[in-house]
């Protein structure tokens, strides 16, 4: 039971993240793999402010936004000047630098010794130390996130980043700022993956930089290609998926470094095959 | 100040290590026109070729570093075939074949690593670092010159090669459009074939060389590929003799700024240099 609570968390935690890289790569088609830097700030800022000022974890929550709203904006403004492939060969530069800066920043992060020792959230004297109870905390605001992206994705805001999507100079001949779009979403984006990095620190209760490598946006991209672009529920999907997927292998009976890296060879392939034979993946609604 | 000599010595190794892969990372972009980063991977095949026959083995590294370099050539040679041949046909966007190569990396990856675990291991041989020359006060290893040879053969050969054959005269001419090359008589599959093969066989060198110089881990590739893509945006994408500036630029760019500032900071700075670019030159020092 316990093991099924654990698998559910982290299947709550990477459909947010899922639904935060898909407001960016699949509702506004700008192939972002970068978002596991947002959510190491997250995590970080989450860490670094309980342990060392002992906050309340929601305050850590907010401030973790603000500091990634500052940072999301700054990469946005410059990623804003490329498209397709450039923009992800960007992406990817700020993934690496964002990561270098958590593991070389030693006297803030602790380098690579990384942050033991989070404590669980409480609110008003009730501590979420329980699994069952973290669970709850994760889906409801698993749910939130799903709901702001609902809403985000249906309304007229939506529709001009669809506008983007499909053809970028035609939404602005319409008279659409479209720099002021891509920097919103962008930035909503990397605000819902920071929320995601602070539950993550809170809940395994210690984070290093490792975890936020550039693997790990690949893995959030494999996610939502997998469920599907430009489809929430895919996302939903994509993550149940490729978290429970993996955990066949631990039944089988491997070591876990080969099935860590068994893990790592299914994502790959798993991208190459859904590029070869169904690009928008299970229930997407857009290809690359 | 003494520090100086070797500093340039160290810039120019690490220029000649970059620019092959640039070399191999043009080559095949100018063919096909979209990122191809499962070419990163090939690097480590190489490396791990070499190890395997070397160490394991205990063949002549000789014959091992052929074997290492074939063996990259011949495995870039069919992904091309099974993977990026068949997306093409399909008209796939260079977004999907960019995801689709960042799976061929991941799943590489994971392969080495399951064979020969993720650890860092020393490829060392009878070409070790032991014999050191000195030029006023810098030392470089013979391994080094190895390298520095390499790099100039390699440029000077694939000069030769695109400039006077009827081979050459070909991948040209697909570089410049690919359909009036097809109406052309021009069998396009066959050379963007043999360009795989050449180009990966070029990274399989890379990688030894760098392993034999450093040491070889399953992510070496990743990130020599991605110092090769940042050669070859700063020298101009699709540019072969560009990447060969964009190489040492790199080179004396990162060796330099470690100079006052710790060494892990050498990535960072590197996709600084990137991120400049793309900012300001997006087409590179030498616009085509």
């Amino acid at each position: 039971m316990e093991y099924l609570i654990h698998l559910a968390i982290l299947v709550g935690i990477y459909a947010m993240l899922g639904i935060s890289l898909n407001l960016v790569v699949g509702f506004t088609g700008l192939l972002s793999i970068t978002q596991a830097a947002f959510y190491g700030i997250g995590g970080y800022a989450t860490a670094i402010l309980l342990t060392g000022l002992g906050m309340n974890f929601f305050l850590s929550v907010i401030a973790g936004i603000v500091i990634t709203v500052i940072l999301s904006l700054i990469i946005g403004f410059v990623l804003s000047r490329f498209r397709g492939d450039f923009f992800a060969l960007g992406s990817f530069g700020f993934n690496i630098i964002i990561y270098s800066v958590l593991l070389n920043w030693q006297s803030l992060t602790r380098g690579p010794l990384g942050i033991p020792g989070i404590p669980r959230p409480s609110l008003f004297g009730y501590v979420f130390s329980e699994n069952l109870s973290f669970l709850v905390l994760v889906i409801v605001f698993a749910a939130l996130t799903y709901l702001l992206a609902h809403f985000v994705t249906r309304s007229s805001f939506g529709r001009v980043l669809k506008a983007i999507r499909e053809d970028e100079e035609a939404a602005a001949v319409f008279g659409y700022n479209t720099l002021v779009y891509k920097l919103t979403i962008f930035v909503i984006s990397a605000a819902i993956a920071s929320v995601a990095g602070s539950l993550f620190a809170s809940y395994i209760t210690f984070i290093d930089p490792s975890t936020f490598v550039l693997n790990e946006s690949i893995f959030i991209l494999s996610i939502i290609i997998l469920g599907g672009l430009s489809s929430l529920r895919g996302s939903v999907l994509g993550a149940i998926i490729l978290i429970l997927l993996p955990e066949i292998l631990r039944f089988v009976g491997f070591p876990s470094d080969i099935a860590a890296q068994m893990r790592q060879f299914v994502y790959g392939l798993l991208l190459v095959i859904l590029m070869m034979y169904r690009p928008q993946g299970l229930v997407g609604e857009y290809k690359l | 100040m003494e520090i100086i000599p070797q500093l340039i010595v160290n810039s120019i190794i690490a220029g000649a290590i970059y620019m092959m892969i640039a070399l191999g990372f043009n080559l095949i972009f100018s063919t096909v026109k979209f990122f191809d980063l499962g070419f990163g991977a090939l690097a480590a095949v190489g490396g791990y070729t070499t190890f395997y026959f070397s160490n394991r083995l205990g063949w002549n590294i000789f014959v091992a570093v052929a074997l290492g370099v074939l063996v990259a050539g011949l495995i870039g040679f069919l992904i091309n075939k099974f993977v990026y041949t068949r997306l093409s046909k399909n008209k796939a966007s260079s977004m999907v074949m960019l995801v689709a190569s960042l799976g061929v990396l991941t799943a590489v990856q994971a392969v080495i690593a399951m064979l020969f675990t993720s650890q860092f291991q020393v490829l060392s041989s009878v070409l070790s670092a032991t014999k050191v020359y000195n030029i006023y006060t810098a030392a470089i290893t013979e391994i080094q010159l190895i390298i520095l040879a390499s790099g100039l053969i390699i440029a000077a050969g694939l000069a030769l090669l695109l400039k006077w054959t009827k081979f050459g005269r070909a991948v040209r001419a697909i570089g410049d459009d690919r359909e009036v090359s097809e109406i052309v008589g021009i069998d396009t599959r066959k050379v963007i074939g043999r360009i795989f093969f050449i180009g990966s066989a070029i990274a399989g060198l890379a990688g030894v060389l760098f392993g034999l110089d450093t040491g070889i881990e399953p992510t070496m590739g990743l990130s020599l590929l991605l110092k090769g893509v940042i050669a070859s945006i700063i020298g101009g994408v699709g540019n072969v003799w560009g990447g060969v500036a964009g190489a040492f630029i790199l080179g004396f760019v990162e060796n330099f700024g470690i100079w006052k500032i710790s060494g892990e900071w050498k990535d960072a700075i590197a996709f600084g240099v990137l991120i400049v670019f793309l900012l300001f030159r997006p087409n590179g020092l030498f616009r085509k």
